[in-house]
């Protein structure tokens, strides 16, 4: 009823602000869906595809990413507890076919995998593999899904051209899959193969990279793993196939962290907006509350009218921002989907882009929620109003002496907490992020206090410059702190951020550029991949004995990377000639002697740590890590903590002699090459291709372009950040635009009496223009201030609690200084439309408002 | 009373299954040769009367029970030199091999696959295993007579220690000749394969079928091998069972 009365006619009066209120939640609402759904869908699309892969497979064993001899089989096939085991090795090659992108490679053994995975085909006949026996014999057989064959065209007997490590190979059609199932794998770009042919193409030497098995039928799971893990040791993981989703989910936390403190930031931004709005509204409805109040509503009826507002505004902006959330997500997932391919070298395809029924009701809690909570201090306020004073119009706009006081004691306590945080030892977590709120909760209480002083401070240069639409505006800012400060907060808290994720940005590039110039020093670099951190494809080793006779050449190093699991998590090792790496490179050393580091590393005796592992994983110089081999687990102590970017997840550093040891594999993913003084880059570059292109899958990088993939793929990464930064100063402008909104309303008699004593239109446009332009720079002032502080806790929570990267404080100068005259031209721009407004609303009806 | 009839059906069934043991030794007996050599065409005929043919040649070395088995395919050219080497063992499962010429190398095929059909025939790698009677129990069923030969109808049931795929099969064996007329093996109650031999010629004093006919009921398709050049106690030696030798002679 009451809403029927009171709401909707002010709703309508007021759709403008209703508009933007609900913007302001839909704005948080869509960064939450799109990043969550997007992120979600890549990692239920590489969980799709292990699940299909799996077919009946219980128990998957594997060696982190390094693969593990052959033998290993017979050993796992004659253990009691199995019934089926077969070996697996996939890659992800490319297909050369317009569109379609990456095929997944699955290379079994056909004698024995059907009684893991169920091969249906076209004809519904296994004789469709145009013969089993042919299909074996040549190694250039392939079987594809008929999805796949569709899309392009493709028919049994046909041929199709893969990427292999001997160059391009053109591969037989000898079978094609049914849809659905194990074909609709990897979207249906899924083709099988038989895995001796794989071991070859792909470099493989005589290793698996798992050995998927079924247990025998009365053989509990946790048995069949137990005794598995006896036979062969902790050396390898023993692991039912979603553990593979949990790991992959492991490696791109970081960037699910990061999408998750997007959404609650741009969720606590739109709070302000709506705060704003409801503190507006229930100043503007005064005497409407006092006439309510006095004909006998309570004040717990007033306090609900508000929070059903707000409830139904956040249920509007929830809705809208679902919506185009998940419109967002699709055009987000294949991004962020090759991003993780490029960063993590994981491949995965996005199969659907589908609401999650639980984002979904999250979204609407989320929005609702801060919806209500942003209106309840003004809902509360709104119940609270003295019948009588209620028509007293102007009052209210400012604080009383003793809630400004409240206000004061309340930011000295929040201060208070922040400074004790600093000293308090233990939790690293607890210390950063109570600090971290604590200042945010003392800024935005001091604001009031702060946005009077600064405009004080600014109306002589106001006036200075237009002496009465100066003064006016400045006035109007100084009578209204409740308005102004509810805008001012938002708006800094926007700039805040903008300034605190630009210096992370800037200190990430700036450390990033610091470890390539000390650690990314060849003139070349050989992969077997396109991209450095594809690790589908391996060189045998022969291939650095062939460059090491290239006269041309003074120094190769041959660098091994794979992922193993340590402590739980998927962790990159990295294995090179030390004795070579520490004549030619010299990283930042946080702990340990370098020359006993690289000593004692050289002799196998030790690992040396990236900084960002050891600290995550609470590493210290001289610890004994065990890290998991396929001979067993290695047992070594760390010689030294270096600052080393070769991994989002850190890495382990080691001697090439240690890992060719213990993982029983010599293969190589990348050579770094020294060319001779007087060679340049380009042409070391071409006579290596001469020399070895034609009979090797080959890719040479020069040094410059292998900086610009880094930081091509680092910018990929940033880019999220920029969208952060987007949807900042995009609700930085939904606030400034509301605010005046709500001046212009509640100053229609104000401006109309102006202009009815001889005021001209383009004063009453630039009072508000003044007035737009003063609040940005009020705001851009404290919330590069406010950006200074929380950039010393970003950099903690990133240091200590995601990802362990030392960055260095450095405030970005250059981001403040454009952010000033960027936010003052935004705000101009903002009050244009309001402004029009003021000027060409009836006179009459100015003067009769209220 | 009870007790009486309880002994006298024990000791009739008893003397059965030793009846039943004795034709199938005679059977194994009658067949034994040092040694075996033929070449073979194997023809595939599946649900839609689509042929497809190979040859292969066939050398066996030793008796039923821990013979050695050499299958080398010579047609058609893309599975040319592809081999299978059989190591039967007369207490366990036999071990096998497969040598790929094109990619130079051998691959074990684990015991667990030998359910496996072998590379889309009807047969499947258990088939090809050469069976020792004593790895088996059986009974004799009855007498019936097949493709005019009157038979003894047995039941084999592997012991223990041999895992087959089959738990039983039906054998009829042709009273006169001592040969197998007609094997179908069975998992629980469902018939999985069925075997008819044919074509018998005496050579070299042993009755050979010339013709098995094998059929995956259920699949409608069946395979046909048609042995030629038969003959037995060829002189061969050890050395050319052996995974060197796969890997050298092809």
């Amino acid at each position: 009823m009451l809403l029927r009365l009171l709401t909707w006619p002010y709703v309508r009066k007021h759709k403008l602000r209703a508009i933007l209120t609900i913007l302001g939640i839909a704005l948080g609402v869509i960064v939450f869906v799109g990043m969550r759904t997007a992120n979600d869908s890549v990692l239920y699309g590489f969980q799709q595809t292990v699940d299909r892969l799996a077919g009946k497979t219980q128990l998957q064993i594997s060696s982190g990413e390094t693969g593990f001899p052959e033998e290993v089989l017979e050993r796992v096939q004659a253990l009691p507890e199995v019934e089926t085991a077969v070996p697996v090795i996939e890659a992800t090659v490319r297909t050369g076919l317009p569109g379609q992108g990456n095929i997944l490679i699955l290379a079994v053994d056909m004698t024995g995998d059907r009684g893991l995975r169920q091969y249906e085909f076209e004809e519904g006949d296994e004789s469709f593999i145009d013969d089993p026996l042919v299909f074996l014999a040549q190694p250039d057989s392939i079987m594809i899904t008929s999805e796949f064959a569709a899309r392009n065209h493709l028919a049994t007997g046909g041929r199709i051209s893969f990427d292999t490590m001997i160059g391009p190979k053109q591969f037989t059609i000898r079978g094609i899959m049914k849809s659905g199932g194990l074909a609709s794998a990897f979207g249906g770009n899924l083709a099988i193969m038989d895995i001796y042919a794989a071991q070859q193409v792909f470099g493989r030497g005589r290793s698996f990279d798992r050995i998927d098995l079924k247990l025998k039928p009365d053989v509990p799971l946790a048995r069949g793993q137990s005794a598995l893990q006896t036979l062969l040791g902790s050396g390898y993981q023993i692991e039912p196939p979603s553990s593979r989703g949990q790991q992959f989910e492991s490696i791109t936390r970081i960037f699910s962290i990061g999408a998750s403190l997007n959404s609650a930031f741009a969720l606590l931004i739109g709070l302000f907006i709506i705060y704003n709005t409801f503190a507006i509204a229930v100043t503007q409805r005064r005497s409407e509350i006092g006439i309510l109040r006095a004909l006998g509503a309570s004040s717990r009826q007033i306090s609900g009218l508000f929070l059903l507002e707000s409830a139904i505004l956040g249920l509007a902006g929830s809705i809208i921002g679902i919506a185009f959330g998940l419109l967002m997500a699709r055009g987000m997932a294949n991004y962020v989907s090759s991003l993780f391919g490029e960063i993590y070298g994981v491949a995965q395809r996005v199969e659907t882009v589908a609401a999650d029924p639980k984002i979904v009701a999250l979204a609407l809690v989320i929005g609702v929620a801060t919806s209500m909570l942003a209106a309840s201090i003004p809902a509360r306020d709104a119940s609270r109003v003295d019948p009588a004073a209620a028509l007293h119009k102007g009052a209210y706009e400012s604080f009383s002496p003793r809630e400004s006081r409240l206000r004061l004691i309340a930011a000295a306590g929040f201060l208070a907490i922040a400074a004790f945080s600093l000293f308090l030892r233990g939790s690293e977590g607890l210390r950063l992020y109570a600090g971290y709120l604590s200042v945010v909760l003392a800024a935005i209480l001091l604001t009031p206090a702060l946005v009077r002083r600064l405009v004080v401070a600014l109306r002589p240069l106001l006036r200075s410059l237009l002496p009465v639409e100066g003064a006016l505006a400045a006035d109007s800012l100084i009578r209204s702190p409740r308005r102004t400060s509810a805008t001012v907060a938002a708006v800094m808290l926007s700039i805040s951020l903008v300034a605190g994720l630009g210096g992370v940005s800037n200190a990430s590039y700036e450390s990033l550029m610091s470890w390539m110039n000390n650690v990314l020093n060849p003139d070349l670099f050989v992969g077997a991949s396109e991209q450095i951190s594809d690790r589908s494809f391996r060189f045998p080793a022969s291939i650095g004995g062939e460059l090491r006779r290239m006269d041309f050449i003074d120094e190769l190093q041959m660098v091994r990377t794979a992922r193993v699991m340590f402590r739980g998590a998927p962790v990159m090792v990295v294995a090179v000639t030390i004795d070579s790496l520490s004549r030619r490179v010299h990283p930042q050393v946080i702990a340990g002697d370098p020359s006993t580091m690289y000593r004692e590393v050289a002799a196998g005796r030790g690992v040396i740590f990236a900084d960002n592992l050891a600290l995550l994983k609470g590493v210290k110089l001289g610890d004994i890590v065990e890290i998991p081999s396929p001979s067993g687990v290695l047992k070594l102590p760390v010689a030294g903590i270096t600052i080393d970017y070769s991994d989002q997840q850190g890495a382990i550093l080691m001697d090439r002699s240690v890992f060719v040891r213990n993982w029983k594999d010599d293969t190589v993913n990348v050579f770094r090459v020294y060319l001779r003084k007087g060679v340049s880059a380009s042409e070391g570059k071409r006579r290596i291709l001469d020399r070895l292109g034609a009979q090797s899958r080959l890719f040479v990088l020069t040094n410059d372009q292998v900086r610009r993939f880094i930081l091509r793929v680092t910018d990929q990464w940033f880019a999220l950040t920029y969208m952060q930064i987007f949807v900042a100063v995009l609700v930085a402008i939904l606030g400034i635009v509301n605010s005046l909104t709500v001046s212009i309303t509640d100053r229609r008699r104000e401006l109309g009496v102006l202009q009815a004593v001889g005021g001209l239109r383009r004063q009453v446009r630039q009072t508000i223009w003044i007035e737009a332009m003063s609040i940005a720079l009020v705001s851009v002032l404290l919330g590069l201030a406010l950006g200074a502080v929380i950039l010393f806790y970003y950099l903690g929570i990133i240091r200590e609690q995601i990802a362990g990267v030392r960055l260095e404080y450095e405030y970005p100068v250059r981001i403040a200084l454009s952010l000033i005259p960027t936010m003052i031209a935004v705000a101009f721009l903002s009050a244009l439309g309001p402004a029009e407004s003021a000027v060409r609303s009836s006179l009459v009806e100015a003067l009769e408002y209220e | 009373m009870n007790k009486f009839l309880a002994v006298l059906f024990f000791t009739a069934a008893l003397l059965r299954a030793q009846d039943a043991r004795r034709i199938m030794q005679e059977v194994q007996d009658r067949a034994r040769a040092a040694s075996q050599r033929y070449e073979g065409t194997l023809k595939v005929i599946d649900s839609r009367n689509k042929i497809s043919e190979k040859r292969w040649t066939y050398d066996r070395i030793g008796s039923a029970g821990s013979s050695k088995v050499v299958i080398r395919f010579s047609a058609p050219a893309e599975v040319k030199g592809v081999a299978l080497l059989v190591v039967n063992h007369p207490e366990r499962s036999s071990d096998q091999w497969m040598w790929t010429p094109a990619l130079q190398r051998d691959r074990r095929i684990a015991f667990q696959d030998r359910s496996t059909r072998f590379f889309g025939t009807d047969f499947s790698f258990e088939d090809l295993e050469e069976r020792d009677s004593n790895q088996y129990d059986y009974t004799i069923l009855g007498e019936e007579t097949v493709n005019g030969a009157p038979c003894w109808k047995l039941e084999s049931r592997p012991k223990k220690s041999k895992s087959s795929q089959y738990t039983h099969a039906h054998i009829w064996v042709d009273k006169a000749r001592y040969v197998f007329e007609k094997i179908e093996s069975f998992h629980g109650g469902k018939l999985i394969r069925r075997l008819i031999y044919g074509d018998y010629r005496r050579i070299q004093n042993i009755w050979t079928p010339l013709t098995m006919e094998i059929e995956e009921v259920g699949r409608k398709s069946k395979t046909i091998l048609h042995t030629e050049k038969l003959q037995y106690n060829v002189p061969m030696k050890e050395e050319q069972f052996t995974l060197q030798a796969l890997r050298r002679e092809s």
